[in-house]
This record gives structure tokens, sequence and C-alpha cells, in this order.
């Protein structure tokens, strides 16, 4: 397998794509023979960078394939990913671990931090892991501007659901990636805990140029996206802009009435 | 509620299987010893080979109820601990904490009952071996068969279910209740042990070098300290894993993760100081003793080859068992761990990166434990070569001591790796939302 990468981690900062996240003819299909169940159906889309989208679609339309897929947490059976202008290679964990590295962050329903790990020790854990120099400060400056300065030292346990996706999002945002993916982010969280969640994505956008991707059921939380990418059964059906949850919901409910592709 | 026991039994086998396994070896130890007790008191058995038989089965027995005990706690306490979620359902579906209990404990009984029921075919065929050892080395007569009687299953069964139960009880009510009060009585009783061994190491001077008797005080001086050490497990490991300074991602990871979860560890930790103490300090004290016996150019009285055949016997099985134990939970406690493991990979460890975090922890929990284990053997080591010899520290000593210390750092790193590898094969995004 070839490593074509056309630019190296190191001069990110100084020559970013201009497409943060670039999917061509993507395909995924699970299962084998007869039972087998095709999951995305040839998706080919370009996101540009410092945009926020929202990935909508009924129970079963690929969404959370299309995001595994687009972050190098599952590999499509066929088709290209570029993350940021650079294609996504690899065939082991490690290789795909180390890919993701810096230019991926993450936001989970379920959060996925760290029981044993406190609110700080949490944030830095991706820089550790990637043996990158730990600015303390910084990490600080972070979890302030997500509202837990005063929870540095306290266990996931110890937080309600909205705080610990706010550390969720410190974590994605302290390595500086190019892309954040968020699954259901505010699937676990009351309306208010959703709401602050969604204005500090909408900032990682707007304030720290960040690129976030996120997948939803909920045309509330997908409101706050700058544009909508509809899915239905593996493939895209549809593209809302400045979506208002009053047309989100509408769209979604006749996504089967015509499945028109393109974007 | 019972019947939702059986239906959990029926529908995850697959989770029952470490205590399944415990009460089965457990089962199988009370048995095999305490059928000879069935054997001496057939009509026509000689006094010698009664008492021989009689001993025996006392010694051992008493050692195995402890062992069966220690074990089934260990391994239901894991149990429970890992289906807190379930039972949170439960509780949330309007079962009472008691009707909680009874299901648990309904649970573990059954699972002994079938262990203790395996058991049987085992000791049987385990007690006929033994009646032939001590046949062979002439201590009991050959014309005494082997039976397998009441006492034997009765005790086997009995001890098994009693265990079990008593586990599971104490094990349900420490999740449900979600407190912890009772460090309290446990580190009295750590204080206890740990003083009565210190008693028994020290009350070896006050014995004369051939007294029959001389090797008993400093050998339940060792266990008592290992037990004692075992029961501040926790504290200890705070106490090393505040004075290690470990660099790398996995290593910053490793400390963290024991520190939290240090209580988690206590039986991990419990097992690997009972399994460096008790097996260092016998085999090193019947080496001495030996060595003693022939440069005295003496031969050895019917007793003192009882007592090397007895020492040979129960340090074999508490070896064996502890070292099953340490495997078992070790398993058990890494597989649950599917998940903590999912969400180190999805922050951005590779997995060599999380083998890395689980080789450092058992390393530090092997070193922990060994060196805990170590302190309790010599305490009951030293005493006894002072008193039986002219020498502090008897050469056999450090031969048993590496022997024993690499069969540790093998069964503890061996199964955490092994583990965390067959682990680590589920996809990262699947391992996190498997067990939510």
């Amino acid at each position: 397998m070839t490593m074509f990468r056309t630019r190296a981690r190191g001069d990110h900062d100084t020559g970013p794509a201009p497409e943060a996240l670039r999917l061509v003819k993507v395909s995924r299909t699970y299962g084998t023979a007869d039972s087998a169940v095709t999951a995305l159906d040839g998706v080919t889309l370009g996101l540009g960078r410092g945009t926020f989208t929202a990935v909508m679609g009924p129970s079963g339309s690929g969404k959370s394939t299309l995001l595994q897929c687009a972050a190098g947490l599952d590999r499509p059976d066929s088709g290209i990913v570029y993350v940021d202008g650079t294609e996504l290679t690899g065939g082991t964990e490690a290789e795909l671990t180390k890919f993701r590295r810096g230019r991926v962050g993450f936001v989970f329903q379920q959060y996925n931090l760290l029981e044993t790990l406190t609110v700080a020790q949490n944030t830095v854990l991706p820089l550790k892991l990637a043996g990158r120099r730990v600015d303390k400060r910084r990490a600080r400056e972070i979890l302030t501007a997500v509202g837990l300065g005063d929870r540095l030292g306290h266990f996931p346990g110890e937080l309600s659901g909205g705080q610990r996706q706010r550390v969720a999002i410190a974590r994605a945002l302290v390595t500086e990636p190019r892309v954040i993916f968020a699954d259901e982010p505010t699937g676990a969280l009351d309306t208010r805990s959703a709401r602050q969640v969604m204005r500090l994505l909408q900032e990682a956008v707007r304030v720290h140029g960040r690129t976030v991707v996120m997948v939803t059921h909920d045309p509330v939380a997908a409101s706050y996206a700058e544009s909508v990418l509809f899915l239905a059964d593996g493939r895209l059906a549809g593209r809302l802009d400045a979506p208002t949850p009053d047309a989100v919901a509408e769209r979604l409910a006749h996504l089967g009435d015509d499945v028109t592709a393109g974007v | 509620m019972f019947v939702l026991a059986m239906r959990s039994i029926r529908h995850r086998p697959g989770r029952f299987l470490a205590t399944l396994l415990s009460a089965f070896l457990g089962a199988a130890i009370v048995m095999t010893f305490n059928s000879m007790h069935d054997t001496a008191a057939q009509d026509g058995v000689d006094p010698v080979s009664s008492e021989t038989l009689g001993t025996a089965a006392g010694v051992v027995g008493g050692y195995g109820t402890l062992l069966v005990f220690f074990a089934v706690a260990s391994t239901l306490t894991v149990n429970v601990r890992q289906r807190a979620a379930e039972l949170e359902l439960l509780r949330c579906s309007g079962a009472t904490p008691a009707q909680i209990k009874r299901m648990v404990v309904g649970e573990a009984v059954a699972v002994a009952l079938a262990g203790a029921a395996l058991a049987v075919g085992p000791a049987v065929l385990g007690g006929r071996a033994l009646l032939g050892m001590f046949q062979d080395s002439g201590q009991v007569a050959r014309s005494v068969d082997h039976s397998f009687g009441p006492v034997a299953l009765i005790s086997g069964v009995d001890i098994t279910l009693l265990a079990a139960a008593g586990a599971a009880f104490l094990a349900v009510r420490r999740v449900t209740r979600k407190s912890r009060q009772r460090s309290g009585a446990r580190r009295l009783l750590a204080w206890a042990a740990l003083g009565t061994g210190a008693v028994g190491a020290c009350s070896t001077f006050a014995l004369s070098a051939t007294d029959e008797v001389l090797m008993a005080p400093p050998a339940y001086g060792a266990i008592l300290l290992s037990v004692g050490f075992a029961l501040m497990a926790p504290r200890l490991l705070s106490g090393v894993l505040s004075g290690l300074p470990l660099s790398g991602a996995s290593g910053w990871l490793a400390v963290r993760n024991l520190r939290e979860r240090a209580g988690h560890l206590a039986g991990i930790l419990m097992s690997l100081i009972m399994f460096t103490a008790v097996s260092t300090a016998t085999l090193t004290m019947q080496a001495v003793e030996n060595d003693a016996v022939a440069a005295s150019g003496l031969v050895k009285s019917v007793d003192a080859k009882n007592l090397e055949t007895l020492n040979l016997t129960v340090v074999g099985i508490i070896a064996v068992f502890v070292c099953v134990m340490l495997v078992n939970s070790l398993y058990a406690a890494t597989t649950y761990r599917s998940r903590e493991f999912g969400q180190q990979r999805l922050a951005g460890a590779t997995p060599g990166q999380v083998l890395g975090v689980v080789g450092a922890e058992g390393l530090i929990l092997t070193v922990t434990g060994v060196l805990f284990g170590t302190v309790a053997a010599l305490a009951g080591v030293v005493p006894f070569t002072v008193v039986r010899t002219d020498g502090v520290l008897p050469d056999q000593f450090f031969g048993v001591w590496v022997a024993m210390a690499s069969i540790a750092a093998a069964a503890t790193l061996g199964t955490s790796l092994a583990t965390a590898r067959q682990v680590l094969r589920t996809p990262a995004v699947g391992a996190v939302t498997l067990a939510a």
C-alpha cells in the first residue's frame, strides 16, 4: 500500500487544504452474501474548511457509517477519503490511529471519557498519547472556555451529562484538529445542556476555525449547523443550507418521497 | 426472582464460568482431603494410618475451606461489580434490594452446586491418588482402601454452598449500598493478622532446633502476615504508586488507572502476595529442614516424613489454586475493560499503547505483590533458619524465590496481555457502544 500524502503533518498550519474533508465514491457493506447490508452506496461529497455540517437521515440510513468511514474509524470497501487534503490510507489500526491524531477530533453521544482520569487529565490525554508537549495552561484555557474552569480535578463520574460532553469537546479541541466529528452529541442531554453543547460546537467553527461534521437525529441540533446533508439508504438525498428546525423536520418527514441524489 | 436467576444463568453461561471454576476447584480440594476422614473412619484401619489421614484432612481441609471462601468471594465480587448496570436496571424496573439480593445469591448457589457436583468425580480420583501417595511413603498401611463417604460429600457441598451464598450476599450488599463503611473492619482484621503473624514468627525463637513443631509457627506466621498484607493491598498499592516516576503515555495512564482502581485490584494483589509468601516460605523451610536432617546423619521419622508430604501438598495446592484464581480474576477483570480500551483508542492510543498500559499495570502489580509476599516469607524463613541452623538467610531461599517470582510474573503479565490482545480485536467504536 502506498502512502499518498500531499503534505507532511508539520506544515499544516502554513498551507491547509481548501477542503477539510472529501469523500469519493465511498461504499461500505456489512455482512456477507445474502445477508449483506449496504450502509453506504457510493457517497461523494466535499466539505470546505471552517464549515459546520449536520448529517441527517432516518435510522439505518448510513449516517454513523459515513462518520466512521470519514473519520478513519472504519475502512470503506471502496472509494477514497481525504482528510485535510491527505488521503486516508494505512492498513493497521496503529497506522489509522496515527493518521487521526492531530487531524481528527471526536465527540460521542456517550462522551467516552476515561473514568479513572480527572477532567484536566482527560483533556490532555490525546496529546500525551501522541507524544506531544502538554501545554497545561492552554488546556485550562480551553476548559475555562467550555465553562469547566473550576472542575479541573473532578472525575467524569462527578459531572452531569452536559458537563461531561463539554469535557469531551475540550478534549477534541485541544489537539487543534482539522475536523471534529460529532456523533449524536446531544443524544443523551436535556435541552438546556444540548443548547450549550451546540453553541460550543458553533464556536469551534466560528472562533477557532475548525470544521465540524455532526450526525444527529434532532432537527433543533441540526439547525445550529450551516448546512444539513440528508442521507437515505446509504445515498445522499439532498442538502439544506441555513437550516431552521422546522425546515429540517419537514424535509426529514418527506425524505422517502423523492430519492434524488446530488449535493 | 429465582426463576430470573435461573434464566440469567442459562442465557449468560460465560460470565459464570469464573465462579464455576473456583467453586469446582475449591469443592474438589475440600472433598479430596475430607475423604481422608472417611477413609480413616473405616473398620480395621490401624491407629498410625488413621492419625496420618486425620492430620492431613484436618490441616488441608481447614486451609481448603479458607481458600474456597476467598476464591469464590473474589470471583463473585468481580462478577457482581461487573453487573452493576444490570442490577441498577432491575432496580429501576421495580425490583426491591431484597429481590436483587435473592437473585444474586440464588445464582451463586446454583453455580456453586453445579461446581460441587462436577467436583465429585475428580475428588474421588484425587483422594485415591493422595492415599496412594501416603501408602508409597509408608505413612499409611497398604491394606487401607480409599473411601469417599458422607464426610467428604457433605463437607464439600456445604462449604462451597456456604462460601458462595455468603460471598454473593456480601458482594451484592456492597454494590446496592454503595458505601464503604466496611473499611474499618477490614483494617482491624488486617492489623490483627499482621500482629498475630509477627507473634507467630517471633515465637519460633522460643523453640529449640529439634522440636518437631518448629516449622509450624514460622509457617503460620508467614501465612498470617501475607493475609494481613493482602487485606491492606489497596493502601500498599497506593503507597508504591506515589513513589513511581513513570514516563511515557502508557506508564502515565497505568499509574492513574491503578490509583483509581486500587480497591478493585485488591483481589489480584491478594493472590500475588499469598502465592509468593506461602510458596516461598514453605518450600525454603522444607529445603532447610531436609538439609539439616541430612547433615545430622539421621533418618527421618514417619512424623517428619508426614510433615514433609503435608507441607509439599499444602503448598502445591495453595500455589496452584491461587495461581488459577489469579489467572481467573485477571482474565475477568481485563475482559471487562473492553469499553475502557475502546475509549483509550478513540482518544488516540494505538493498540500497542493500550498493551503498554496493561503491561505496565501488570508489572507494577507483580512487583508490589512479590515485594510484600517476600517480606512475609522472610518473616517466616529467617527465624526458622536462625533456630534450625547457624545461618540467617539460607542459600536455598534465593533459588526458590526466583522461581516463585517468575511464576507470579508470568501468570500476571501473560494473562493480562493475552486477554487484552484478544479484547483489542473488537473495533474501538464497537467496543465503546457494546456495553453502553
